[in-house]
């Protein structure tokens, strides 16, 4: 049901490949293609000393007059701040259904947002015609914000120092042709009915996506980025005595063609089965509060969850997170090291630069068990009179920046895996996760697991799944009582959903130990025979 | 953009498709125009305003099939677009059962009466909004206990979207539709540092259809006080009560393994159930794609085939899956429509207060948080919060607990719905009393 106000509004995560499926159930959504489509092409990344500074987008008649035109008519009832977001991306879709590749999607998107600040207020438009009117037309839109005298715009673009380069890829995906991807997805396909005589269908979605942004400011700011994406998405369906179970794996990031090697397909086809097989020996999880050991990697949601959102600065801004005037309070162990991270090489949630053109790095969420720095955007900088962190993200030039997670994951801490495990006699062991959700304001959160086991006498013992794991955030990262030292950034394709606006986020964790937390099975709790 | 337009680009594509070698096109060009104002603390916070545009092009070409969406409509654009998509359409498999639709179940005349478009729109300015916008926190802020509140924010939105449908096999359709909104949101602090948040919301076709904007601003700050001092309560199998305003979500569960995609493709707890009992006989809705002024009301589907009201569950009976053209050949069934628009629930006669009487224990559920339900295996374990019900009556708030079990064996434990669709949704759902849930707390 598509209509649904309420959903909306709401802060979770999920597969980012979900999309994909409901396109296939519906038939009508994402998008897929061409070879030689105007594709954002990485040789355009690096203009030459005299090329002129709109060098991408030039292609479709973009150039600075037009710019700075339309940042002088954003201005023009005296704002703090303007600037534009250019936007073209193109997603080419695969997908196996039935032993065969027989459909593609392609989508095309190509526009300009245009926003006007002032204080902490935000006037936007955006139009996906490209010439000079139309965008002055959405500036004079967004402009009404403001109420005073003009303001002059730039009369120059400085282009500053040079983007760090944490995907730039070999060969780009406009020289790639679609005979090149269709054995990556049959060969998935054939190798995971080979593995497991149970498995009966087999989904496999490829997708890959080249984007390209042009943000200008009001302060003379132009920065070009280029942004690829990738993700391959494998479901699997398995019969074993007339019961059904149904899972899969998927692999995300900001990669080339030359992911795809034998050993990433080979681990992709690895997981999907076993993930998927397991399920027939599941017994139900239990029901109520008990100690939760999480796996090392994508057990990084329970942070996204539990302290992520709550660290996006809007939220505390407005004074409505759980984490307002916590900032220099302790709130978890000595051990916990959590940040939020636009560094890591290829992953799914690297930016070069964010979607206000600031530079992006490395946010400290948590140091040493103390709250040390929100994610910021321009608006909660500026009010916070501190330094934007490059949190400003947004979905598409259809949206205005606001704060946002990367790669948030936590620092290996002091424990050993074994040693982790070992130390808890009932409970439960969260291994893989499908989607997750918090209220910033009480701090409760959920994450959906997948797989996982019980726990008794300290070994892994009979596999559960399909349960929801309930908490409170604050509460929660106190009773986070052991960190391993094995993190792993999680190699999935999460997407992070916050009023409305998507974006590609990575997560990831060592192994922990949560002394306590609500399991929502729909047994008893573990019994604890032996 | 003008319906004129809009329909000439979608003709154009269908045109140069077919020059280009398509054997089959259907194409549909869309126009939405918004605006959307947040009002926040004595404040205007952000104002969108924007019309935007996009054609999405399904192409059938040598027996194989492709999608393709765009927002560059420049003429030049469109030309490589539909060149590189046939380009890439060709490389595929070969898929016998790709076809557009029958053209006898195309819609022969926009039915009279639907109500979706309000010309009135064309009046209402971003200023309305914000005055709007601004009268519910000023409401929200009367309630008494309102000293405790931290934030509201509040907001307008209207939005009108024209969709033009184009197919070479005979279809030129349109149909326009407006929708209204307003909410409140209101943040309030609670004792232990939790800051809980509640809101309110309408969500209309027909802008005389909104209700008073105070009386949702007013009711947003009563449910946010209503949360405070939330506790978790014990695990326990136990009667649940779900809102109306929430049960739409549980309903939704029930929806996705309808699809004919999920049916094919081996993923739907609900495979063999037509015709057969699955529910209790509480269980009754069905799929109304012509009801007046409903949010999912729409003359004809995505595939353009026109909208008939199909019964989904009748006592407990499933009676019919969401099919489409393409699943439905692979399944050998007749296509119904390809997803769910309103759903009209055969209603109780009592009310919710009247239901948690007859319950006298257990769990009221007013909103979900994450989760999520198996569609193969109808497994299902979701977040909630809500109220206990004492005695009866609506007793102190709790959160932080979780619902789980089995799709299979829950419906058939539904043993009231309410006299109250929840009608700021689609899903349009009742109150939904449900005998011996797991529970799960501390």
């Amino acid at each position: 049901m598509g209509h649904d106000l309420r959903l909306n509004r709401r802060q979770f995560i999920e597969m980012g490949a979900s999309s994909i499926a409901a396109a296939s159930a519906s038939g009508f959504l994402l998008g897929c293609a061409g070879q030689a489509l105007e594709k954002p092409t990485m040789a355009a990344a690096v203009p030459s000393a005299d090329a002129p500074r709109v060098s991408y987008f030039s292609r479709f008649g973009v150039d600075e007059g037009m710019i700075r035109d339309a940042l002088a008519e954003a201005l023009s009832r005296g704002a703090d701040h303007a600037d534009l977001f250019f936007q073209h991306r193109v997603t080419n879709g695969l997908q196996l259904e039935d032993g065969e590749v027989n459909r593609a999607y392609t989508r095309v998107e190509l526009g300009v947002g245009v926003r006007v600040v002032r204080g902490d207020q935000t006037g936007y438009a955006y139009t996906e015609e490209l010439t000079r009117e139309a965008i002055k037309r959405a500036a004079q839109t967004a402009a009404a914000v403001a109420d005073g005298p003009a303001r002059p715009g730039p009369t120059a673009f400085a282009v500053g120092s040079a983007l760090p380069q944490r995907y730039a890829l070999d060969v780009p995906w406009d020289g790639i042709k679609p005979a090149q991807k269709l054995p990556i997805l049959d060969g998935v396909n054939a190798a995971i009915f080979k593995a497991d005589g149970r498995i009966k269908k087999v989904s496999v979605a490829f997708m890959d996506e080249a984007g390209a942004i042009l943000i200008a400011d009001s302060q003379g700011r132009l920065v070009e980025d280029f942004q690829p994406m990738t993700t391959l998405y494998v479901s699997c369906v398995a019969e074993q005595g007339g019961r059904k179970e149904t899972n899969g794996y998927n692999v995300a990031g900001r990669r080339g063609f030359d992911f795809y090697s034998a050993e990433t397909v080979g681990r992709v086809v690895r997981e999907a089965v076993a993930r998927t097989t397991v399920l027939f020996d599941a017994v139900p999880a239990p029901a109520g509060e008990m100690p939760v050991v999480l796996a090392a990697g994508s057990s990084g949601i329970l942070l996204h969850e539990a302290i992520g959102h709550g660290m996006e600065a809007d939220f505390n801004r407005k004074g409505t997170s759980i984490y307002a005037d916590k900032i220099g309070k302790p709130i978890a162990k000595p051990f916990v090291n959590i940040v939020d991270d636009a560094a890591q090489p290829y992953a799914r949630g690297a930016i070069n630069v964010d979607d206000e053109g600031n530079p992006a790095g490395t946010t400290t969420l948590v140091d040493r068990g103390i709250l040390a720095t929100y994610m910021h955007d321009s608006i909660s900088a500026k009010h916070y009179g501190l330094k934007p962190t490059g949190n400003g993200r947004r979905q598409s030039y259809q949206h205005p920046p606001m704060p946002r997670m990367r790669a948030t994951y936590m620092l290996p801490g002091p424990h050993e895996h074994d040693e982790i495990l070992a130390s808890v006699k009932r409970g439960i062991y969260c291994q893989s996760f499908s989607n997750g959700q918090v209220q910033i304001g009480a701090g409760d959160f959920t994450f959906y697991v997948k797989n996982g086991f019980l726990i008794e006498d300290g070994k892994l013992t009979r596999p559960i799944k399909d349960v929801n794991i309930i908490g409170n955030g604050p509460k929660v990262l106190e009773r986070i009582d052991m960190v391993g030292k094995d993190l792993v950034i999680d190699e999935g394709g999460w997407t992070c959903g916050k009023d409305v606006q998507s974006v590609p986020v990575s997560q990831g964790i060592p192994t922990v130990r949560v002394s306590s937390i609500t399991v929502g099975g729909q047994g008893d709790k573990p019994s604890g025979k032996g | 953009m003008t319906n004129e337009a809009m329909l000439e680009i979608a003709r154009n594509a269908v045109s140069l498709a077919k020059q280009k070698g398509a054997t089959d096109v259907a194409a549909v060009a869309r126009v939405k125009r918004e605006v959307d104002v947040t009002w926040r603390d004595g404040k205007l916070e952000k104002i969108t305003e924007a019309t935007s545009r996009g054609l999405d092009v399904r192409l059938f070409v040598d027996g194989r099939y492709a999608v393709c969406s765009t927002s560059d409509l420049r003429p030049e654009g469109l030309a490589s677009f539909l060149d590189n998509a046939i380009g890439l359409t060709r490389t595929l498999a070969k898929d016998p059962h790709r076809s557009l639709p029958d053209p006898a179940l195309y819609s022969k005349a926009t039915p009279e009466g639907l109500s979706i478009a309000d010309p009135r729109i064309e009046s209402i300015t971003a200023l309305d909004l914000r005055r709007t916008a601004q009268g519910m926190e000023e409401a929200a802020r009367s309630v008494k206990g309102s000293e405790a509140i931290l934030s509201v924010t509040t907001n307008g939105y209207h939005a009108r979207h024209e969709t033009t449908q184009v197919h070479s096999n005979g279809l030129e359709a349109s149909f326009a539709g407006t929708e209204f909104s307003i909410s409140a949101d209101v943040s309030i602090k609670d004792d232990d540092g939790r800051r809980p948040e509640e809101g309110e919301y309408a969500y209309v076709r027909m802008y005389a259809d909104l209700p008073d904007a105070a009386s949702v601003g007013r009711r947003a700050t009563e449910r946010a006080l209503a949360r405070r001092g939330s506790k978790k309560g014990p695990s326990a199998v136990m009667p649940v009560i779900i809102d109306n305003r929430a049960a739409g979500r549980f309903v939704s569960y029930l929806l996705r393994p309808l699809s004919g995609a999920a049916l094919q493709q081996k993923r739907s707890f609900l495979e063999g159930f037509v015709g057969k009992p699955f529910g209790s006989d509480k269980l009754d809705f069905a799929d109304d794609p012509l009801l007046p002024k409903g949010l999912g009301t729409r003359p004809f589907d995505s595939e353009g085939m026109a909208a008939r009201r199909l019964p989904m569950f009748e006592k407990g009976v499933l009676k019919n899956h969401y099919i489409d053209t393409y699943y439905g050949k692979k399944l050998s069934m007749a296509p119904t429509t390809g997803s769910s628009t309103n759903l009209a629930w055969k209603l109780g006669t009592k009310t919710q207060a009247a239901l948690a009487l007859d319950v006298k224990d257990g769990l009221l559920v007013t909103s979900f948080l994450g989760g999520n339900s198996n569609d193969a295996t109808g497994d299902f374990s979701l977040g909630v919060q809500g109220f206990v019900i004492r005695g009866g009556k609506i007793a102190e708030p709790i959160a932080e607990m979780n619902i789980a079990g089995r799709h299979v064996d829950v419906w058939k434990r539904l043993i009231a719905v309410g006299n109250d669709p929840f009608v700021y949704s689609s899903g349009r759902a009742p109150t939904l009393v449900f005998d011996g849930l797991q529970v799960a707390g501390t």
